[in-house]
């Protein structure tokens, strides 16, 4: 099979028509001239005619030819022959891809399967000089044998986690130009999913990709958020659907394993499914798809801390509307009633919710009291204006406000208007730059006040701190007073950096307290960009890999392995016969010169 | 020294004046080295014996008279001044043509040679007249022998303009027409026509018992085939053409008027006939003086 080294030479060939182009345009229009004598003429022209005829024909042909043969050989042809076993030492990395979506299932069997087969019988055609790598998803290349492999192979399965095709062919890359040996190949069998390539540097060696089995549609979950941290004792999942299959399909929420929500859902929906703790406590949530051949990412988790209502007091300090709203909520047992989260015209409690004083005179009151507890942010001017709030919990956004006082100093702004802090937060304070009243804003009088004083007691005044997510495999930093982290098989110590890696099974877990208290959790879900298995184009791989690198069916790789060996360029030869053909022409025209007479 | 016109480049002489004057100069310095008159016609009579002198030509040596006395004696001959000779001339649009500047066309150079010939004839007293033709007989002038005859012919020459096509044949059979009795006959063309048309009515006019001259006129451009790499060549009678490469060409060109000009001298001396190439650059002299050495070896 022959195959080109530099394929966009051969729109060179287009030159080849120039000689019959010339030919034809110099025909078209001869000069006319007068001569008598054309009886002459045409009886020589007669006689002669069909050698003419063949001769210009052959110089025509011959012209040609040397042009076609000067572009192939630029082009640089080689003929890839079977290399067998036989074949001198080769450098060969082999790069398996058993990531996450290398478990998908087609026809009965998954595509891992197929891959390592494959791998199995490369290694298999390994001779006893060549050197051999494995890489898997775990990043970490292996040397290998022929008696080696297989064992290695059967312990392999698909992770739950993402492979980096540039990444690792790098590495392979690496490894096979540091034998100095003369062919050196990268062997890539993967489903090469579009969203395992990164970009970056191409490799410095010639990659070989097996062609991806069939990949099934899919469809999976691509995050979930639980909103809120806190249920007290209701709350949601928002959950985000993503993949390329057209169908639909169930979503369930479960909670401690019991099914407490569903929907049904298609590729790229975002739903929220809404349940109610039925303990209290830390809980463990889980979104769940039906089944469908990629098993791995139609489970996702998220970590609840389930408590009674929060108990709320507001003062009178707070204003009319926020105590009514309070009262309303305590009524209807989305709140309870306490000093856990106190609303006031100063910082009253352990949690408490600020707003600025009726009296201006109190300001300076508050901004001291601010400052004894440790909160940087200070009430300025008082201002007048019309502005809409910009951000913040629910109801509050797209709200009017005309009088605010400028809020002065930094940290968590959770809401602006005019560009301005209006909603800030510092540890247990929050900061509301305008009384929730008549003349201040207008948010009282909407029927989003409610649901914006429930969600400031609940997520913004109350935070569950300790949550930690992670990819499987990957180091993340938890909170200074998780020392253990508890798994199926018991509790395992947290360095004192307060590093973990994270476990490779997806799922909850969660973390320890010194007295043996749950002080956080820690979520491991899948990289979601493993559910999208459309596979890279031949452009995207070579754009990745360098131009030599060749996306390849079962036999054509039998040919190309190890090929160093077995191509054979056409180049020098093409190039002679380019030569000889210039040699020809310029025989045969000067054939029919050295006929003329002088 | 006066100069020749005879044997001066025919355009240059052409450049003196007509068609008298040029004819005129050309045949006096033609007559001026001959001792006795240069197309001597078949009818040429004897007269008497003389004693033999060195200088006379062996040919004329009487060898049965020699027998006989074993003396001497030349033969003397009494030319006839009533030779009838018809004069045909192609004045078809091919002739019409110069291969370059500086060079008379094939027609003029034509009418000047048949001016020329015209008053040798008439100065040795044969009668004689003219056709011109092109695809049809154009001009007609009956042969006379009178000296001022020469200038009806001289008149009919010149108005001789290049007609159209070339069809020999009709001229020829009026030639049968115009001498009845034995005569001479000659034909001034560039032979492009019908070659075996034309040498069929030739070789019936030698069967009538006249003697055929023939004149092929040719440009010296003729000979061979120049031009730009390639060209559509046109017949000028025909509008005929061939669009050909000189260059590859030329060589095959070449061979098929060297063979075209040996197959006409073949036929016509097969045919009992004079052939005479003649190039447009020729001297007008070195063309009489070459068909009178020849109608002296026929005589």
């Amino acid at each position: 099979m022959i195959g080109f080294l530099q394929p966009l030479a051969l729109l060179g060939l287009l030159a080849a028509g120039i000689p019959p182009l010339l030919h034809l345009l110099g025909r078209r229009q001869p000069p006319t001239v007068v001569f008598p004598a054309i009886r002459y003429l045409s009886a020589a022209e007669r006689e002669h005619s069909r050698r003419l005829k063949l001769r210009n024909l052959l110089l025509l042909v011959l012209r040609v030819a040397a042009i076609v043969f000067v572009v192939l050989a630029l082009s640089r042809p080689v003929v890839r022959v079977p290399a067998g076993s036989s074949h001198p030492p080769a450098a060969l990395a082999i790069v398996l891809d058993n990531s996450l979506s290398s478990g998908a299932v087609v026809q009965g069997r998954s595509v891992f399967d197929v891959l390592r087969d494959r791998a199995e019988a490369i290694v298999g055609r390994a001779g006893s000089g060549d050197r051999l790598w494995l890489l898997t998803a775990d990043g970490i290349p292996q040397p290998v044998t022929q008696e080696s492999v297989a064992r290695l192979l059967d312990s392999l399965a698909p992770l739950p986690v993402r492979l980096d095709l540039d990444a690792a062919v790098r590495v392979a890359a690496s490894l096979v130009a540091g034998t100095g040996m003369p062919t050196r190949e990268v062997v890539v069998l993967s489903d090469l999913q579009a969203t395992a390539f990164s970009g970056g540097a191409p490799a410095d060696a010639r990659v070989l990709a097996f062609e991806p089995p069939p990949v099934p549609d899919n469809l999976g979950i691509d995050s979930v958020a639980v909103e809120p941290r806190n249920w007290s004792p209701s709350g949601s999942f928002l959950v985000s659907v993503g993949g390329e299959a057209a169908r639909r399909t169930a979503l369930r929420l479960y909670l401690d394993g019991s099914d407490v929500a569903r929907t049904v859902v298609s590729a790229g929906e975002q739903v929220s499914l809404a349940g109610t703790a039925r303990r209290r406590g830390w809980l463990v949530g889980e979104a769940r798809l039906d089944p469908d051949e990629l098993r791995a990412d139609d489970r996702r988790w998220g970590a609840v801390l389930a408590t009674d209502p929060i108990a709320v007091r507001a003062d009178s300090g707070a204003g009319s509307f926020v105590r009514e709203g309070i009262t309303v909520l305590q009524e209807a047992h989305r709140l309870g009633s306490g000093d856990a989260v106190v609303l006031s015209d100063r910082p009253a409690g352990q949690r408490s919710v600020v707003v600025p004083p009726s009296d201006p005179a109190m300001v300076g009151a508050l901004n001291r009291a601010l400052a004894e507890r440790g909160v940087p942010w200070r009430l300025g001017a008082l201002l007048q204006g019309e502005w809409v709030v910009d951000g913040g919990p629910v109801g509050a956004h797209g709200a009017a406000v005309v009088r605010r006082y400028r809020l002065d100093g930094s940290g968590t702004v959770l809401a602006t208007v005019g560009g301005e802090p209006w909603l800030v937060r510092h540890g247990d304070i929050t900061i509301v730059a305008s009384r929730l009243e008549e003349g201040w804003t207008a948010l009282p009088t909407t029927a989003a006040f409610l649901p914006f004083l429930e969600a400031l007691v609940t997520r913004v005044a109350v935070t569950v701190s300790g949550m930690v997510s992670a990819r499987p495999g990957e180091t993340v930093r938890v909170p200074p007073e998780a020392v253990m982290l508890a798994l199926a098989g018991g509790t395992v110590p947290i360095a004192g950096d307060r590093r973990l890696v994270a476990p490779l099974e997806p799922g909850v877990y969660f973390t320890l307290g010194a007295a043996g208290d749950t002080v956080g959790a820690v979520e491991v879900n899948p990289d979601p960009r493993e559910s999208l298995l459309a596979p890279a184009s031949v452009r995207q791989l070579r754009a990745s890999w360098g131009a030599g690198a060749a996306l390849l069916g079962a036999a054509a790789m039998d040919r190309e392995l190890f090929g160093g060996a077995g191509r054979l360029a056409l180049a020098t030869p093409l190039l002679v016969a380019a030569l000889a053909t210039v040699i020809a022409e310029l025989l045969v025209s000067t054939y029919g010169a050295a006929r003329r007479p002088a | 020294m006066p100069r020749r016109l005879d044997l001066l480049d025919p355009y240059e002489v052409a450049q003196l004046g007509g068609l008298e004057l040029v004819a005129r100069g050309v045949v006096e310095g033609f007559l001026s080295g001959l001792h006795r008159s240069p197309f001597r016609g078949f009818s040429v009579e004897f007269a008497e014996h003389r004693p033999y002198r060195p200088g006379d030509e062996l040919r004329y040596l009487d060898w049965k008279m020699m027998a006989r006395s074993d003396r001497l004696f030349v033969k003397q001959y009494e030319e006839e001044t009533n030779l009838r000779a018809m004069i045909v001339l192609d004045v078809s649009r091919s002739m019409d043509w110069a291969g370059r500047g500086g060079r008379l066309t094939k027609l003029d150079y034509a009418k000047r040679l048949v001016a020329a010939l015209s008053l040798v004839l008439l100065r040795q007293r044969d009668a004689t007249g003219l056709i011109g033709f092109d695809d049809d007989v154009r001009t007609v002038v009956r042969a006379r022998a009178r000296y001022r005859h020469w200038w009806h012919l001289l008149a009919a020459v010149a108005g001789l303009d290049a007609g159209v096509g070339t069809a020999a044949e009709p001229a020829l059979r009026r030639v049968t027409d115009l001498l009845r009795r034995r005569g001479l006959v000659i034909f001034v063309s560039d032979l492009l026509l019908d070659r075996e048309l034309a040498l069929r009515a030739l070789q019936f006019l030698r069967h009538r018992g006249h003697q055929v001259m023939v004149f092929h006129i040719m440009d010296p451009s003729e000979l061979y085939i120049d031009g730009p790499p390639e060209a559509r060549f046109q017949d000028p009678e025909t509008g005929a053409s061939v669009i050909a490469r000189p260059r590859e060409l030329r060589g095959m060109y070449e061979e098929t008027v060297r063979a075209t000009v040996l197959r006409w001298r073949a036929a016509c001396r097969g045919g009992g006939m004079d052939y005479h190439h003649v190039l447009t650059d020729m001297p007008f002299g070195y063309v009489l003086r070459r068909a009178a050495a020849r109608r002296s070896r026929l005589g």
